[in-house]
């Protein structure tokens, strides 16, 4: 296995390394060959499974994906940029790509930043195999996934969206005191941790592939939230093109 | 069934009693409404709540359980020590108890035994009290107002005190030691009947009272009044997941950390969730909201009463509240109430 970080903050690497207790008994089912984060050995030619995080921003950074998925049997993404573009992301929404790059480096943009690309989800360039939800991810979901790469799985991928976990933790909703939440559209999985804590969902997840854009957007209106603060909150991580889309709720999104 | 009357004053001694023999479950206030939670004094239960988030089925049914452990090497089931608590579930409404009706009829079937949900029952004493509808509540539609069975002691407060039903030994022995119950009188049965009346009237008049709810599901089966909730549907499963009688569930292979061990688990699962009816080789037989909200509204209206000769919704109001696209067995009323005005013109 090898591990890969592109434009992201590591914090999916870190999170799983956080997994203390159980970081052996993870490992240890697989070689880890590369992993620049905990090793500086070099990447080794053949593997069978490719771990990546983070977006895509540069045309290298496009290369070295097509190229891992040319060796490896499975390619894993981890976390909302890798998944979705993710924070990274918010720099494609819209047309102002070229203007806020200019707004950051000036005319010229430094040479150790590669050839910079509007940026996207991995799974806009390969396919991808698995995904491990949320920013960050959770260290027993990346076991899990890994798991299922390795010994198959009876566990179905549900996209069902977060509310009914909201219900099952015996919680009230957001929208009843007019704050917006993204539960409605953002697939489940996750437990509804951040609501479970007082956060409403941002949605770091992904969307559900059957998200229901326009029926939420209309109980959010229903709750008298401002138009285009649903959009807004969207886009941090669920950016106009961004992956973990479905086509359906895209064109529902541009219809 | 013997009937008894206790003080008001006399409930906390009750539940001091179960609470030397029983973890006891009753409703409890929480940040935004109340919750079926364990409690360790009687000052903690919230007697008057007018209803719950969730409901009692996850002492039975619990989300997430474990049937056995298994050694993915050997390929050999392990053992399971089961350790089911006694408990007493203090302070069920009726409706909450037709629903724990519903639940035994599906998994006391004498041909499917299921031995994990009879363990929990087995080791349960249901305490009933009564309530006053929410603007939400039309159990009296689904004839689950009263509870006829099913509990072991049900409280029906008549002012000041209450009429205890005593409907098993075990219950009617510690209400006996802990309290000082006295027979009924005249003014007692008077009381019930005027706090009866009180409960009856208090329903929520706008929901609509429709006559052969079944006949009309069948009736209206292709109506575009399912493309209309289908629409509307997030996909979310709160309808279920809040359902005191939702009971389908999934099962899975779940491995420990390491991969060595693990657990088969059953969790819940819900005909609203967009993969229940995907079978092998990819097929979903509900692929749209349309098919999955018309799915859980025919087996609640429809299809139960066919096989259990009840109805699966007890008309608790849960979902109604749960639902943030507004799509509830109160919709599926009205609708039946304006074809009828329309069929009247």
């Amino acid at each position: 296995m090898v591990v890969v970080g592109l434009a992201s903050c590591f914090g999916c690497q870190i999170n799983l390394t956080n997994a203390e207790a159980h970081l052996m008994d993870i490992l240890s089912q697989v070689d880890v060959e590369y992993w620049q984060l905990t090793s500086s050995d070099p990447m080794p030619e053949d593997f069978d499974i490719a771990v990546i995080e983070g977006a895509v921003t540069t045309k290298e950074a496009a290369e070295t994906v097509k190229a891992l998925r040319g060796i490896a049997d499975t390619v894993i993404t981890i976390g909302a940029c890798a998944n979705t573009g993710g924070i990274p992301g918010l720099a494609a929404e819209g047309a102002g790509y070229e203007e806020r790059i200019a707004a950051v480096y000036g005319a010229t943009v430094p040479a150790a930043c590669g050839t910079m690309v509007a940026p996207s989800a991995v799974g806009e360039h390969i396919a991808v195999d698995y995904e491990v939800a949320c920013c960050p991810v959770e260290p027993l979901d990346f076991a899990r996934v890994l798991q299922h790469a390795l010994y198959g799985s009876n566990v179905q991928q549900l996209t069902a969206t977060l509310c009914g976990e909201c219900k099952r933790n015996e919680r009230g909703c957001f929208y009843e005191d007019g704050t917006l939440c993204l539960g409605l559209v953002t697939r489940c999985g996750c437990g509804a941790r951040c609501p479970s804590l007082g956060r409403p969902c941002k949605g770091c997840a992904g969307l559900s592939a059957d998200a229901n854009l326009k029926g939420a957007r209309a109980i959010s209106a229903g709750c008298g939230i401002p138009t285009g603060r649903f959009e807004e909150v969207l886009r941090i991580f669920n950016h106009g093109e961004g992956g973990g889309d479905s086509t359906e709720a895209r064109s529902e999104r541009e219809g | 069934m013997l009937y008894r009357v206790i003080d008001g004053s006399e409930l906390p001694l009750l539940v001091e009693a179960f609470l030397e023999r029983y973890e006891v479950i009753a409703p409890v206030q929480t940040k935004k409404g109340y919750a079926f939670a364990p409690v360790d004094s009687f000052d903690q239960v919230a007697l008057d709540y007018p209803s719950t988030v969730s409901s009692l089925k996850k002492y039975y049914l619990p989300q997430r359980e474990t049937l056995f452990r298994f050694d993915a090497e050997t390929n050999e089931v392990l053992d399971l020590e089961v350790e089911v608590r006694p408990r007493v579930l203090f302070g069920a409404h009726a409706c909450d108890i037709n629903a724990i009706n519903c639940l035994n009829s599906v998994f006391e079937d004498a041909r499917y035994p299921d031995p994990y949900y009879e363990a929990h029952r087995r080791s349960m004493l249901v305490v009933g009290i009564s309530c006053t509808p929410t603007s939400e509540c039309f159990c009296q539609l689904m004839d689950a107002d009263e509870a006829r069975s099913g509990y072991d002691l049900f409280l029906q407060d008549i002012g000041g005190r209450y009429l205890v039903s005593m409907n098993s030994v075990e219950a009617a022995n510690i209400l006996e030691t802990a309290c000082n119950p006295r027979v009924a009188t005249d003014e007692d049965r008077r009381a019930f009947r005027q706090a009866t009346r009180r409960r009856q009237e208090s329903f929520n008049p706008a929901i609509p009272d429709i006559q052969e709810i079944p006949m009309l599901m069948d009736a209206f089966h292709s109506d575009a009044f399912w493309d209309e909730l289908g629409e509307r549907c997030l996909s979310c499963t709160a309808c279920s997941a809040v359902c005191p009688t939702c009971h389908c569930f999934d099962i899975r292979d779940v491995l420990d950390p390491d991969g060595r061990i693990g657990e088969r688990e059953r969790v819940w699962d819900a005909c609203t969730s967009p993969q229940f009816a995907t079978v092998t080789g990819g097929h979903n037989f509900r692929p749209t909201g349309r098919e999955r909200v018309r799915h859980r509204m025919y087996h609640k209206l429809n299809g139960f009463l066919a096989t259990h000769d009840r109805n699966l919704c007890v008309g608790c109001g849960r979902c109604v509240r749960a639902c943030k696209a507004n799509i509830s067995p109160i919709e599926v009323l009205r609708f039946f109430e304006k074809k009828g005005a329309e069929d009247a013109e």
